[in-house]
């Protein structure tokens, strides 16, 4: 089986895997990081969003040896040294996580928004967390957490 | 589930070539994989017993968008978000950028492809109609050969183009137009936002004075792919604007689909919708 290694979570790896396994089964299953989360697997609802290389993308649509020599952040890369991460610590002000089951993925969609752009407008976080569906219908409170992280 | 395949990442357009030249075995490109890997997970026949997937976003060479005198051209594997957020592009293809933007969501923007887009020519394709109306052209190589011709002359059917197994589509190249040209793109979807096309329009025109001088019209979603209508244009063009004209235009548009298509269930919706659209659309570039 090939060796593939890139940089997950600020740290470099080397697995060996399957070619036909995507991103989302070996972050689950081979590295036990479990905030990734499958929904539809067909990229539609953003559960298994993570950072490639700071773009948020759907790890049920690559392949792991996509990823080779790349960067990728998943949720379990966001807190530092047991430190919440600013838009986390949002998250759990404003009480947008209901189920949960989404929160992985609208975290790093708007991590990857405030990366390339600190101050955004209300409208250009709801356009970057588009392809995130929360069924839980929380989505005010998640808008609230977001903009509130502009404001320190 | 995906069954076992091969998969190789080449560095250069020569060596994706040469591995899809590898006889006696089904070789794909993957792209954006939106498309690909999604097809193969829910097991799609077209997308079947592949036994390499080539990879070829390690080919920098089909991620630029440059231009010369007569064209613009795009890399072929340059997506929707490198597409939308590219100087060039934004100010020379404003109805590709306004298509582009559509697009699924964020998270597909930054993987899917223009070409895959085409490639893969779901009649739904935002990018087609647009396309179509800046009469593209792509390039297509293989091992041992090249050649160039209009989009519109690629698309054949639904999920059907002429490409060979042993091709990739390596540059879409837009003519620089001499004149200015005024245009527009309209998308209908049942929500905002991943929404799948029931209605996409394009319309580009060269307008004189008060007069239509040459319009390029092209569809998507209401057609069993994105297509032009050529007897539609050939009809407007030179014909004075007014609100009566606009108004047939659109008439003869839903009429053409209608008959095209057949009655369907939705088309007591569509039409109508259709016509309406096609009209603000037409008039939002007369004006």
């Amino acid at each position: 089986m090939p060796k593939i290694t890139f940089n997950l979570n600020n740290k470099d790896i080397t697995i060996t895997t399957a070619y036909n396994r995507r991103l989302l089964d070996v972050l689950r299953e081979e590295l036990g990081l479990t905030g990734t989360k499958e929904g539809c697997a067909i990229g539609e609802c953003g559960a298994c969003t993570v950072l490639l290389n700071d773009q948020a993308v759907n790890s049920c649509l690559l392949l792991i040896g996509q990823v080779e020599g790349q960067n990728v952040l998943t949720i379990e890369g966001l807190s530092t040294k047991g430190e919440l991460h600013p838009v986390q610590k949002k998250f759990l002000k404003h009480g947008a996580v209901q189920c949960g089951f989404c929160t992985p993925g609208m975290i790093l969609s708007a991590h990857a928004l405030l990366h390339k752009n600190p101050s955004p407008k209300e409208e250009e976080v709801k356009e970057a967390i588009t392809g995130n569906l929360c069924r839980c219908t929380g989505y005010k409170q998640i808008i609230d957490a977001v903009m509130d992280v502009t404001k320190g | 589930m995906i069954p076992e395949l091969q998969f190789s990442r080449p560095k250069t357009i020569r060596e994706a070539l040469n591995l899809l030249a590898t006889p006696g075995q089904n070789n794909r490109i993957l792209a954006g994989g939106t498309d690909v890997i999604t097809g193969i997970q829910m097991g799609s026949k077209r997308f079947s017993r592949i036994d390499l997937l080539i990879d070829i976003n390690q080919i920098p060479e089909l991620k630029t968008i440059t231009e010369n005198k007569a064209h613009i051209i795009i890399g072929g594997n340059v997506t929707f978000t490198e597409l939308i957020e590219n100087p060039i592009a934004r100010q020379k293809l404003p109805l590709l950028v306004k298509a582009a933007s559509t697009v699924g969501n964020l998270q597909i923007r930054n993987r899917a492809t223009l070409t895959g887009n085409f490639v893969n020519n779901a009649p739904c394709a935002d990018s087609v109609p647009p396309l179509l109306v800046y009469d593209a052209l792509i390039k297509i190589e293989s091992q041992n050969s090249g050649r160039e011709l209009p989009l519109q002359d690629f698309l054949t059917g639904t999920y059907k183009t002429l490409i060979k197994p042993n091709e990739l589509v390596t540059e879409i190249r837009i003519p620089k137009a001499d004149t200015e040209l005024r245009g527009d793109f309209y998308k209908l979807g049942r929500r905002k936002s991943v929404a799948i096309s029931r209605i996409s329009l394009a319309v580009l025109a060269q307008i004189e004075e008060d007069k239509i001088k040459e319009i390029r019209i092209a569809s998507g979603a209401v057609t069993p792919i994105g297509e032009r209508f050529p007897d539609l244009e050939k009809w407007a063009n030179g014909q004075k604007i007014s609100d009566e004209l606009l108004k047939l235009l659109a008439k003869k548009m839903a009429e053409k689909i209608t008959k095209a298509n057949g009655l369907r269930w939705s088309s007591t919706y569509k039409i109508p919708v259709l016509q309406q659209t096609f009209y603000q659309l037409l008039k939002k570039v007369t004006d």
